[in-house]
């Protein structure tokens, strides 16, 4: 049965987690710079032996399909894009966290990562294709991330599925949030947020991690961003990428028009993009043993 | 016990009385049944979009993943099973389509994908027999070959059938 999570519980909770390597938390920062360039990214990849293995393993993984294999990081990076990349580091110092079993959830290992992953993919199609003034790359990261505080929760919501489901169809609006916090004190957007402080993440990406449910209650300048990640989410979450219990119960918030253009048959387009690169990564992900 | 497991865009069918289809964690997708209780044959198609019009490359390579084709690809399998080509006495059951709650439609392909597949249906004089369509949730569907048994399974939900 669910256990009710102390303040001072989640913080032991988030301080067991694995800081992440410095080499991914400068990845982090410098890729959500408006101004940075890629060369920046090579530098940081180039400093990293085991990011830079990881990367041209799986530049050179049958999903890219290469004829001939590359063999320097700074093309392997030019190829991969700097959104892979940051999913390799994050894969390989994080990856434990996100190929936990969410029991609480009734999601299988791998759920929250596949699902993460989705996430990230339709966040930059939706930031591509929704005529958005954001960087695609940075809709990315900021996918893979959202949902991290589920792994930090769901342990005490093991055995209450039934519990929350029910909790939420009670409610006058659909909103899983409620049910996590009636159950365990916290939601798993405050769960993440917390861990994102430890992190010591960019505002931005700690912004979506908190208000991914609730994008309204970001700050104006990283609304876009956030609202991004809203539709991101729900994007897979219909695709069948959802992580159990939880899918697709909660709002979506339509003040999403005010940000991005998408129309019924955009919104098919970035779905059959999003299962079509979807497949590619995660396997060339896989390979990479990161994420798994 | 023979599992056929389909994937988003996947059809198949059997008339192997041990073997169950199942389809994982459906959302905004629909999964179209046909059961034809002459043959005994049961297919499955887990469609994902309405119209292939929008990536007909796609739906060449993976016609399951569209209404549009993959209703008559399924049609020609079980054809070749045995069954009738245009589906003729075939019995039909559709689940899925699932919703976000939005307001402004745009979101709701889930009732997009379950009206287009109806229409498609009635284009070959078809039309499902049952139907547990829409909801915000994920279903998970399986069928016994033997019985034609349909059940559906959702986190914190009991199983039921259709």
């Amino acid at each position: 049965m669910s256990k009710k999570i102390s303040q001072e519980e989640l913080q032991k909770i988030v301080a067991s987690v694995p800081m992440l390597s410095t080499c991914a938390s400068q990845l982090l920062h410098v890729t959500a710079k408006e101004d940075h360039e890629l060369i920046d990214v090579i530098d940081l990849v180039r400093n990293d032996a085991n990011l830079t293995a990881r990367a041209l393993k799986v530049v050179n993984s049958a999903s890219f399909s290469l004829v001939n294999k590359i063999t320097s990081i700074d093309r392997a990076v030019s190829y991969l894009g700097e959104r892979i990349v940051v999913g390799v580091a994050l894969g390989d110092c994080a990856g434990k966290l996100f190929e936990k079993e969410l029991s609480g959830y009734e999601a299988k290992d791998g759920s929250l990562w596949r699902h993460d992953l989705r996430t990230a993919i339709a966040s930059r199609e939706v930031a591509l294709q929704g005529g958005m003034d954001i960087s695609p790359a940075l809709a990315f990261t900021a996918g893979l991330l959202h949902d991290i505080g589920k792994a930090l929760i769901s342990d005490y919501l093991d055995g209450s599925v039934a519990d929350a489901v029910e909790i939420v169809s009670t409610k006058n609006e659909l909103n899983y949030l409620d049910a996590e916090k009636e159950l365990v004190g916290f939601d798993h957007t405050q769960a993440g947020y917390e861990l994102a402080k430890a992190w010591q993440l960019p505002e931005e990406l700690a912004e979506v991690i908190l208000h991914h449910h609730e994008p309204s209650k970001a700050k104006d300048e990283f609304k876009p961003l956030v609202y991004a990640v809203h539709l991101g989410d729900n994007i897979a979450m219909l695709g069948g990428g959802g992580t159990g219990s939880d899918s697709m119960r909660y709002q979506l918030d339509n003040a999403y028009t005010d940000f991005i253009k998408i129309t019924p048959n955009t919104l098919a387009t970035v779905m059959l993009n999003v299962d079509i690169e979807f497949t590619k990564l995660e396997s060339s992900l896989n390979h990479s043993g990161g994420g798994n | 016990m023979g599992q056929i497991i389909l994937g988003v865009g996947d059809y198949g069918a059997s008339n192997s009385p041990e073997d169950e289809i199942k389809t994982f964690a459906l959302g905004s997708c629909v999964s179209v049944i046909f059961l034809d209780p002459k043959s005994r044959t049961v297919g499955m198609a887990h469609i994902a979009l309405p119209d292939s019009s929008i990536n007909s490359a796609k739906a060449a390579e993976k016609p399951g993943y569209f209404a549009d084709s993959a209703i008559p690809a399924l049609l020609k399998q079980m054809g070749a099973m045995g069954c009738d080509k245009r589906g003729k006495g075939m019995i039909v059951k559709l689940c899925g389509g699932a919703n976000v709650m939005d307001t402004n439609d745009t979101f709701q392909i889930g009732k997009r994908n379950a009206l287009a597949i109806k229409k498609l249906l009635w284009s070959y004089g078809m039309g499902a027999i049952a139907e547990d369509l829409g909801g915000n949730y994920s279903r998970t569907v399986a069928i016994s070959v033997a019985a034609g048994q349909i059940t559906l399974s959702s986190p914190g939900k009991p199983n039921w059938q259709l």
